[in-house]
This record gives structure tokens, sequence and C-alpha cells, in this order.
């Protein structure tokens, strides 16, 4: 990382507790511009709520938590508001809303801007989108009617709808068999590719931390026990460390 | 069960109602502060009211005529009684503009609307689609809970119209069955006594009707953190809770309004 450049960003000692129960314990670590970086750890062991902390969906207990050098514990509504506008978050089951169709689905941020795109741009940004994730045949069904690759694909092109500058991802290929998971993480490589995306993905696929990390980091019971590029973490005193890592070599 | 336990259950009891209607309050002062403010999602408003009120109107408008005609029957044996019968229309009609009317269409909306917001904000919330709302940088409570407030409260006043005319042609038909009475003199009876201050102010209060039941459906909706399960209960509660704050609203409300306008307290 070149220490001229703030990270985009950095957790500072961030603890976070639910009903008594430490998810995460002053857990530190700093991610460059451009990085992908792959959270990794058994069920249960506060990488969702890294993720969600990070983009001000949840307040920690202490420390500090900044996103392109502005500190976002604390900040107010208008201000986390802009800071998310240059955030993605590919959430776990996609989380499409319901009640529209794809393409509305895609639009609504871009409807909602301050600055009024013109609806002919929005539709070309929708339409250029779902080519982009291979749904642009899609754009007419409801959610109902996707496959769960389906759901992802959609919820990435929401997620890139204004050219976010960090993409938050929560566990892309879950669930998913291994060509579709394949096609996500093409997806998620030729984003980074073409627009050097800060990325954070939180995964139990150790075979997708080793094709899309540029590091990887290992949490456990709340604490960040390892980090660093695959290949060295395999080699790690913690057998805890070496079997997450290990398990699709 | 020892005595102290029972105090202690009260105790925690009246603690979590207090807590809940002190966290109603917070959330209708953030609703009064953002309903004015920009944007002012009036195709959401719209969308909700099509789903509060004109998707309602084929319940208010069968439980209304059904009511009118079972009260006309049971109002005219007790009024035969005493001489009465041609009091009929007046009764009919006073008693759907001023209570029946209002009442059943709020509880009506609480049943039906309160049920429907409570389950589809607590699924929201349960899938992360609220969360979702908050990363694209769009306020998931103005777009959300405000448009329903508002809609229940505007479609609401309007349900309640519709209530009182079918109302009042259920109470009509129950008179034909039994007499000859035409159309116009049972309207012209029905409106005999009845001046704007009997039945403006008991239409107007079911507004307050309406917004209650968006509140706390919304508020039992958006706030719920029990995924999947919190979604049933959500949609019961709001039912439950919606139902039991207008009938208490309504105790007030009639109130002040006999205050306001003596001439309706009879």
């Amino acid at each position: 990382m070149n220490s001229a450049t703030p990270p985009a960003i950095a957790f500072r000692e961030v603890s976070r507790s639910f009903d008594g129960r430490a998810v995460l314990n002053n857990v530190s670590f700093e991610i460059a511009e451009g990085e992908t970086f792959c959270l990794l750890g058994r069920s249960g062991m506060g990488k969702s709520v890294t993720l969600k902390l990070t983009i001000g969906l949840i307040q920690p207990d202490a420390g500090a938590i900044c996103v392109q050098n502005h500190n976002i514990v604390g900040m107010g509504e208008d201000g986390l508001s802009h800071v998310r506008s240059r955030i993605g978050f590919l959430f776990q089951s996609g989380a499409l809303f319901d009640s529209l169709s794809l393409h509305d689905n895609l639009a609504l941020p871009l409807r909602r801007l301050r600055e009024k795109k013109p609806e002919e741009e929005i539709e070309a940004i929708v339409q250029k989108n779902l080519d982009d994730v291979g749904l642009g045949r899609e754009g007419r069904k409801m959610p109902a009617e996707l496959s769960g690759g389906m759901r992802k694909r959609a919820g990435l092109a929401r997620a890139l709808m204004l050219s976010p500058s960090i993409l938050l991802v929560d566990e892309p290929v879950s669930g998913l068999d291994r060509v579709t998971a394949s096609e996500i993480d093409e997806l998620l490589l030729r984003v980074r590719k073409r627009d050097n995306t800060t990325m954070v993905i939180v995964t139990h696929d150790t075979r997708e931390a080793r094709r899309v990390g540029d590091r990887v980091g290992i949490l456990n019971n709340g604490n960040l026990i390892a980090v660093g590029n695959i290949d060295e973490l395999a080699k790690d005193q913690s057998e805890l460390v070496r079997a997450l890592v290990s398990d699709s070599q | 069960m020892p005595p102290n336990q029972s105090l202690l259950d009260l105790e925690g009891y009246m603690r979590r109602c207090l807590d809940f209607i002190g966290n109603i309050g917070l959330f209708a002062l953030r609703a009064a502060r953002r309903v004015l403010v920009r944007p002012f999602e009036f195709e959401m408003i719209l969308r909700q009211i099509e789903a509060a009120g004109w998707k309602s109107l084929p319940l208010v408008l069968s439980s209304g005529f059904a009511l009118g005609l079972v009260l006309a029957l049971h109002t005219r044996t007790t009024l035969v009684q005493f001489g009465a019968e041609a009091k009929m229309a007046e009764v009919q009609s006073l008693a759907f503009f001023s209570e029946i009317g209002p009442l059943l269409a709020g509880l009506l909306m609480a049943g039906r609307v309160g049920a429907g917001i409570g389950a589809e904000l607590a699924n929201m919330r349960a899938t992360e689609q609220i969360d979702a709302i908050e990363v694209l940088s769009i306020d998931s409570f103005k777009m959300l809970v405000i448009p329903r407030i508002v809609a229940c409260s505007l479609a609401l006043p309007i349900l309640t119209v519709f209530m009182d005319v079918v109302g009042l042609a259920g109470g009509y038909l129950a008179e034909r069955a039994t007499s000859d009475l035409s159309v116009v003199l049972y309207l012209s009876r029905a409106f005999h006594n009845v001046n704007w201050a009997a039945f403006v102010p008991p239409t107007l209060k079911t507004a307050v009707f309406g917004a209650v039941i968006g509140l706390i459906s919304s508020y039992l909706g958006y706030t719920t953190d029990e995924g999947a399960a919190g979604v049933g209960r959500a949609a019961t509660s709001s039912v439950v809770v919606s139902s039991l704050a207008i009938i208490l609203i309504d105790v007030i409300l009639v109130k002040a309004i006999f205050f306001l306008f003596p001439e309706t307290a009879i």
C-alpha cells in the first residue's frame, strides 16, 4: 500500500456486541484503494456485521471506521447518505425489492438522485448494467421469477448502478452450483479490472477467496486472527487458519 | 406463583407497555418531521391509497350494507314497541354518521390494511430490503413509512363516507321489506335532523384513525428484528394494537367533538 494514499477502508479498534455477546473485539485492518479483501471465517463470527459496519447500517460500540478518509462513526444521515453514494452493497439474498420489476429495481437509485437524470439516460444505464450481468432480456421479470444465481447477478447490477468506488459483497456464491459461482466470480473480476473498484467480499469459499482476493482476513470469535494472501495463510501457525484456507486445496 | 413474582411480572409488563408507547411517540415525531421534507413521495402515496383505499372498498361496501340491514332489523323491533317506527331512518343515519360508520371503517382498515402494512414492512426488514434501500442512499423511512401513514389518513375518511351511504342503503332495504316507504321519504327522514356538525367532524376524525393505523402498523413492521418469525407477529400485533388504539382514541375524540360542537351531544 502506498503510504501517501489514505486507505479506502480502515477499521481502528472496532468492537461491537449484540445482547452482551462480543461479535467484534478490537478489530483493526486497512484496505487499499483498488484492493480486493476477502473475509473468511466460520458462521456467526462477525463477517456480515463487518460489512454492515462499513456502510453504517450498524454503529460500533467502540472504535473508528474510516471510509475514504471519512470517519462514519456517529455520522448524521446526510453524511452517511453521501458516503453510501460511493459504496455498492451486494446482499447475500440479493435483497431485490419484491414489488418492483428487475428493471425498476435497477432504475430506483438513479430515479432517486437529487440531480435528476433524463428517463432515456436511466433506461440506457439500466440496460447496460443488465447486459453486463447477462440479464439483458429479463428486465420485465419480477424478483420472484428469478433463480438464485440470477438474483445475485441482479443484486450485483443494482449495486453497480451508482458506479461505486467501493463494493461490499456478502457471500456472493453461497447456495450456488460451481458453474454459477464461477460466473459470479468472473463478474466481480471484470468489475474490478474495469473500474479499479475496492472490494470487500465475505465468503466461505476458499476457492473464491483465492481466485478473487488480493488479501484474506480470518475472523474468529470476534477477533481478526490472521491477514495475508492465501498462500501465506496456508502456512500459518494456527491450525484453524490453515483449516479454513485449505478447504478447497 | 409467589406474590413477589406476580408483582415483578406486572412491573415488567408495565415497563414494556411504557417502552412501546414511548417508542411509538418518537416514531410519530420522526414521521411528523419527515412528512414536510422533500421529496414528497406523491407517487408512493397514490400507490398506497390504491392499496389501502381502493382495494378495501369491496370489504367496506359489503360490511356496511350488511350491518345497515341488520341494524335496521333490530332497531325496527324496538321502535315499533314505542310506536316510533317513523324515526327508523333518522336513527339509522345518526347511528351511521356519528359512530358506526367511522368506527367500523376504522376497524376494518385496521384488520385489512394494518395487517398488510405490518407484514409487508416486517418482510422487507427480514429480507434486508430496507437495508438495501438505505445503502442506495435512499431514506427508507421517508419512502416506506410516510406514504403509508398519509395514505391511510386520506383514504379512511373517504371509505367512511362509502360506509355511511351503503349503511343507509341496507337500512332502506330492511325498511322496504316491511313497509312501502319510498326512497325519497326515507332519505328525507334520514337527513331530517342531520346537520353538518353531525356528519363532518365524525367523518374527519377517521383521518386520525387512519394516521394511527398507518403509524402503529408501520412501526411494528419497520422496527421488527425477529426475522421471518417477526413477520407474522408484526401482522397480528398491527391489527390488535391498531384496533385497540382507535377504540381508545375514539372515546377522546367523541368527547372533543361534543365539546366543540355541543349540538351533536343529544
